[in-house]
């Protein structure tokens, strides 16, 4: 599903953010990318979606090399992969309901499936009743359940979740992780980034650290090492 | 699909001028400054080539015949002259006819009809008026005229036109340089104006690029709205223009008709018939300015 191969990013002046990574994950994994601030790991979401242009190696996404995607190209990968942030990145003017159409309306979806979409992905995500409120008004755990829901209206094969806990309680932090498993159980292929340690070493699943730039461990079974 | 998303962008193009209000009616004023600068420029233009046509209209030349000059002798004469290539074309006005003329043009003055009356004749001459076919040759016509020797004419009138249409065309050159060069700084603050505008719009946007682009919007999508923007910008620039142009020339046309008297001329109906010849050439050209500006502005600050 998702292939690194010697994949090396190097930041003004030499700070080396990816250094020959190389990496493989299958179609429905469920990976943990662990490592400190500033080793690399938000390099490797980004550059997994055209947002930063790595320097040397290859990336391939199903079967399509994206090392060196075009501008127009980026949006269609962007259709195919859904990605979820530490701060949520809703739109505030905009209710729950609308932040999810959104994503469908910028991908020139028409009315009748943007309205027939929206409530049900807003239903797997438990915010049924919500839909018409806006962020300020829920809580910051059913404000990442919306960013889910938006990732997931494009049906992608892949979800990146970028610190998806990192401003919840363990409450919410839980329900979330929750939620990751059962959308990786329908057969999406899931990549967190984390620096929760009990989450990672609840999860029993494949986990990677990073330190430097560099894969310093990768475990089928892991835990959070560092 | 694409109608859809045209559609879609032009939504978010009408809100983005909605929630930024103040900064689209001042981008509209600016627009309107440089608009209707450029239509004044455009009536200046007009005055002065209506002056010069209406000076052009009132140049002939007379040539004045003895009282005792036979009426075939005079048909010669007008022949000989209306076959010289510069002659538009040649009026006879009798002595009877110019007395007429003459009394109906004093008809409100009892002194000169007193005089005429107690003259007890017709003290006027028959005349030839003569009218050239361009102002330009007046001085070759002038020689023709000249050159004919007969003994039926009295007198000639050449008052020469050339130096005051000279000096007409003169002031109009430079009322026409000023117009330019307040027009050119109208245009120049619009573009900065438009491009101000749209890169506010689209720094108080950052966070909505920023999450368009991450959910797959594409470049086209996310910049379209700013560029309707500034298409709407002209159009409503443009309205506001005309809904105060119109009034103005309304207002200018008493002034023009006393200016003009005798001389057929109304510088509202000339707006009225070139309304939409002189409305689209400063759409098109105002939306390209303005698109321009926007695509600068989008291309740079759109990158999120």
């Amino acid at each position: 599903m998702i292939r690194f191969i010697n994949v090396t990013k190097i930041y003004h002046p030499d700070v080396r953010a990816l250094n020959k990574i190389n990496l493989h994950i299958k179609p429905g994994e469920f990976v943990s990318v662990v490592g400190q601030s500033g080793t690399g790991k938000t390099t490797l979401i980004k550059s997994l979606i055209g947002e930063e242009r790595i320097d040397e190696g290859k990336i391939v996404v199903g079967d399509w090399d994206i090392t060196d995607i075009r501008k127009n190209e980026i949006p269609v990968l962007r259709r195919q992969i859904g990605v979820i942030f530490q701060d949520f990145k809703l739109l505030p003017k905009k209710t729950l309901r609308e932040n999810v159409a959104f994503a469908l309306q910028v991908c020139g979806q028409t009315r009748q499936k943007i309205r027939s979409i929206v409530p049900q992905v807003l239903k797997i995500v438990g915010l049924e009743g919500k839909m018409d409120r806006y962020p300020s008004e829920v809580s910051g755990g059913e404000q990442q359940r919306t960013a889910i829901a938006r990732a997931l209206v494009h049906r992608p094969k892949i979800l990146l979740a970028d610190e998806p806990t990192g401003n919840l309680d363990s409450i919410n932090a839980e329900e979330i992780i929750e939620m990751l498993l059962r959308i990786n159980k329908f057969g999406t292929t899931v990549v967190l980034v984390t620096h929760n340690r009990e989450i990672v070493n609840r999860l029993k699943r494949r986990v990677i650290t990073i330190e430097n730039g560099r894969i310093v461990s990768d475990q089928a079974v892991g835990k959070y090492l560092l | 699909m694409i109608i859809l998303s045209v559609l879609r962008a032009v939504k978010f193009s009408l809100q983005d001028l909605v929630r930024n209000f103040w900064l689209s009616i001042v981008t509209v004023v600016i627009l309107v400054l440089a608009l209707f600068s450029v239509n004044t420029l455009i009536t200046i233009k007009v005055i002065s080539q209506s002056a010069v046509d209406s000076i052009k209209e009132k140049v002939d030349i007379n040539v004045y015949l003895k009282n005792e000059a036979a009426e075939p002798e005079i048909m010669a004469l007008k022949a000989q002259i209306s076959n010289i290539n510069q002659v538009k074309s040649i009026d006879y006005v009798s002595k009877q006819q110019a007395l007429d003329d003459f009394r109906d043009k004093h008809k409100n003055d009892p002194d000169v009809l007193e005089a005429l009356r107690q003259l007890n004749k017709n003290p006027l001459s028959p005349t030839l008026v003569i009218k050239p076919k361009q102002v330009e040759n007046y001085d070759d016509l002038i020689t023709s005229i000249n050159r004919i020797q007969n003994d039926i004419i009295e007198s000639r009138n050449f008052d020469n036109p050339k130096q005051m249409l000279g000096k007409i065309n003169g002031i109009a050159a430079k009322v026409n340089e000023a117009g330019m060069f307040v027009s050119f700084i109208f245009i120049l603050i619009t573009v900065l104006v438009v491009y101000n505008s749209i890169r506010v719009a689209i720094y108080t946007h950052q966070r909505e690029i920023k999450i368009m682009r991450l959910v797959g919007a594409s470049n086209w999508f996310i910049r379209a709205p700013y560029l309707f923007s500034s298409v709407i910008y002209t159009l409503l620039g443009l309205a506001v223009t005309a809904l105060v142009f119109y009034p103005f020339l309304t207002l200018l046309q008493p002034y023009l008709e006393t200016f003009f008297a005798g001389y057929s001329f109304n510088i509202v109906n000339y707006f009225k018939e070139n309304f939409w010849r002189i409305f689209l050439l400063e759409f098109f050209s105002a939306a390209a300015i303005n698109i321009f500006a926007s695509w600068i502005a989008v291309r740079k600050y759109s990158r999120v």
